[in-house]
């Protein structure tokens, strides 16, 4: 066997685990670094984005169309959600988190209800490329682009948009952001649906990579949490990112030996560790701030 | 009399003399409630009274405390299944039960240290806990499930995987008669009656002071000299304690113990038994998770699928509507209409 395909091959496998983590976690971490809100909600959130595509792709719509409209369920639905629940509970932060696991439960029960257990799944876009012994899924690629893309877009929205300054004026500080005319109220509620509406979109671009069922959310959940508790709520970007690289260089050892379940056991047991030597997430240390 | 003064404390329910007959009336119907039902009736009525410790694990680690945890389930479910292992391996044997128990609660509480080393010691932020121990339950039921097959067996005893263990040996003391029925129900009955009034009498004591006061305001707290790191430790384990009594109860009812009860559906249960009850008072929630669990097994034995909307949205419901939970609200309606409560 070559050293440089199974070098080729680490690399996919880390970078395809980096973008699943970054991916499922973004919109949760966007929430939690506005609000200090959990959004216990997330799970169902991407498996309403899923079900969305799933649904408009079976009607004959091309996949890659669907995904805008993904983004938006998850806007409306994430709003609803602020509007109706959340903002009577933003001084009982653990009541909001109990409030979104309740409606997590009617959500994913609903679907349910209303769609039965089984959908049919999205088949994989691109094929696969062969490279040495190893075959590469053009799809997962594309997902590492999306992911690190959606980042980059971050990264702009947040630093070099007048929105995005007033977002991290809002965060630092929200009563000095009040002070100078910054609507609170109206920046949490963007906040919240724009967090969902990208929980939705990564559900959809991860739909065609796995079964798409009612309790579908819950294989997102643990990833999802763990990247955000690792990185922390201080820098939403910097969080992501070191946090997924971080948990990536644990999860793919572990994983390609003992399998995926011990991969994600193996997330958890270094998510205690880190956070006993860095309660606040990476994003907290120093040398990593760039707020 | 001392322990009568701290039982009518001022961090529970029924303060007065006459609200505190109230209670008493309440544990007195219970231990009268065999005469009025069948055998069978009361062995069913015994799993709604194995849930109460669980409920008020829930109401001390969060209503007291103010740590949220959703790893209840998780240690209800470590104690069921080493009090499977334990019991089921030493069939027969005078006392195994019991040492069963023993060691269920041992091993709930030994894995309840780990991750509260990890969280406590961290001094993490609020919203971490309920995030950790959320995932903690999680990973544990996908483990449990994948544990189908031959090859997942303790001694004799199976782990089952998704169809959980079986077989699970009955409460019985040494050689006597293992329980069924009455004598289940006064044995749940006892056990629930005495981690109540402890439980009671601790959270009124100051000990529990100390409690709730973390729960006001931690670094107050830790500045009258309470290093609250090691308070919200010991709380996070008997909390995990009194869930594993939940696990054991269960699993010596019902002789079976599947995945799905510690998992993301079943960690709701607790969570919501507070909330309804009223999360700050032990009485409230004991009285909660008997009404919900029966209610939530009335649905369940008629097959609705409903039920885990109903779930959902009575959480939902209590948490928007009823701040201190609808016994709680109920409670402080009736007394102040005829007078007989101080303020709690």
């Amino acid at each position: 066997m070559d050293l440089v395909p199974l070098l080729v091959s680490l690399l996919y496998q880390g970078l395809t685990i980096a973008a699943f983590l970054i991916l499922c976690s973004i919109g949760l971490m966007i929430i939690l670094g506005m609000m200090n809100i959990i959004n216990l909600a997330h799970g169902e959130i991407m498996m309403i984005g899923a079900y969305v595509s799933t649904i408009l792709v079976s009607s004959g719509l091309p996949f890659f169309a669907t995904l805008p409209v993904c983004f938006i369920v998850g806007c409306l639905t994430g709003y609803l959600i602020e509007q109706l629940f959340i903002r009577h509970l933003y001084d009982r932060l653990l009541s909001a988190l109990v409030v979104t696991w309740g409606l997590g439960l009617i959500l994913a029960q609903g679907t349910l209800l209303i769609f039965g257990p089984f959908m049919p799944s999205i088949e994989i876009p691109f094929g696969s490329i062969q490279y040495g012994d190893f075959t590469f899924s053009v799809y997962q690629i594309f997902l590492v682009a999306v992911a690190f893309g959606t980042l980059l877009g971050l990264h702009i929205l947040f630093h070099k948009t007048p929105i995005g300054l007033k977002t991290r004026a809002t965060m630092q500080l929200p009563e000095v952001a009040r002070t100078i005319g910054i609507d609170q109220h109206l920046m949490y509620s963007l906040t919240f649906s724009f967090g969902s509406g990208l929980a939705a979109f990564a559900g959809g671009v991860l739909a065609p990579t796995t079964t798409i069922a009612p309790f579908m959310g819950t294989q997102f959940v643990a990833p999802a949490f763990i990247t955000v508790v690792v990185g922390g709520a201080h820098n939403i970007i910097t969080g992501t990112l070191y946090s997924a690289t971080a948990l990536t260089a644990v999860k793919t050892p572990v994983g390609m030996f003992l399998g995926a379940f011990a991969g994600t056991v193996g997330l958890f047991v270094a998510a205690l560790i880190l956070i006993r030597l860095c309660p606040n997430g990476l994003s907290s240390i120093k040398v990593f701030r760039t707020r | 009399m001392n322990l009568l003064k701290l039982f009518l404390g001022p961090r529970d329910l029924g303060q007065t003399k006459a609200s505190g007959l109230v209670i008493a009336a309440f544990v007195l119907f219970l231990f009268a409630l065999p005469a009025l039902i069948s055998d069978y009736e009361a062995m069913n009525f015994a799993y709604f009274l194995a849930n109460v410790p669980l409920g008020l694990s829930m109401a001390l680690i969060w209503g007291y405390c103010g740590v949220l945890s959703f790893g209840q389930v998780a240690f209800f479910g470590i104690a069921g299944y080493f009090y499977g292992m334990v019991a089921g391996n030493m069939v027969g044997i005078p006392g195994s039960e019991i040492i069963g128990v023993f060691t269920a609660v041992g091993m709930s509480v030994f894995v309840s240290a780990i991750l509260a080393y990890f969280l406590f010691f961290a001094r993490v932020e609020n919203w971490i806990i309920p995030v950790i121990t959320l995932v903690f339950t999680l990973l544990l039921e996908t483990f449990l499930a994948q544990t189908a097959g031959y090859q997942w067996r303790v001694g004799t005893v199976l782990l089952g995987g998704y169809n959980g263990m079986t077989g699970i040996p009955s409460m019985r003391f040494f050689s006597g008669d293992p329980l069924y029925g009455y004598s289940f129900y006064y044995y749940a009955l006892g056990f629930v009656t005495i981690l109540f009034v402890g439980l009671r009498l601790f959270i009124n004591s100051k000990y529990g002071l100390v409690v709730v006061a973390m729960r006001e305001d931690l670094q107050r707290t830790e500045l009258l000299g309470y290093d609250v790191r090691v308070w919200q430790f010991g709380v996070f384990l008997l909390a995990a304690a009194l869930a594993s009594f939940s696990g054991i109860l269960y699993v010596q009812w019902g002789n079976y113990i599947t995945p799905t009860q510690l998992g993301l559906v079943a960690a709701a249960q607790p969570v919501i038994w507070a909330a309804i009850g009223g999360r700050s008072s032990l009485f409230a929630v004991f009285v909660a998770t008997v009404l919900m669990t029966w209610f939530a097994f009335t649905l369940s034995t008629q097959g609705n699928q409903l039920s885990l909307v109903f779930i959902g949205a009575a959480t939902v419901v209590a948490i928007m509507l009823f701040k201190d939970g609808v016994v709680v609200s109920i409670w402080k309606k009736v007394s102040a209409l005829i007078g007989a409560d101080r303020k709690t």
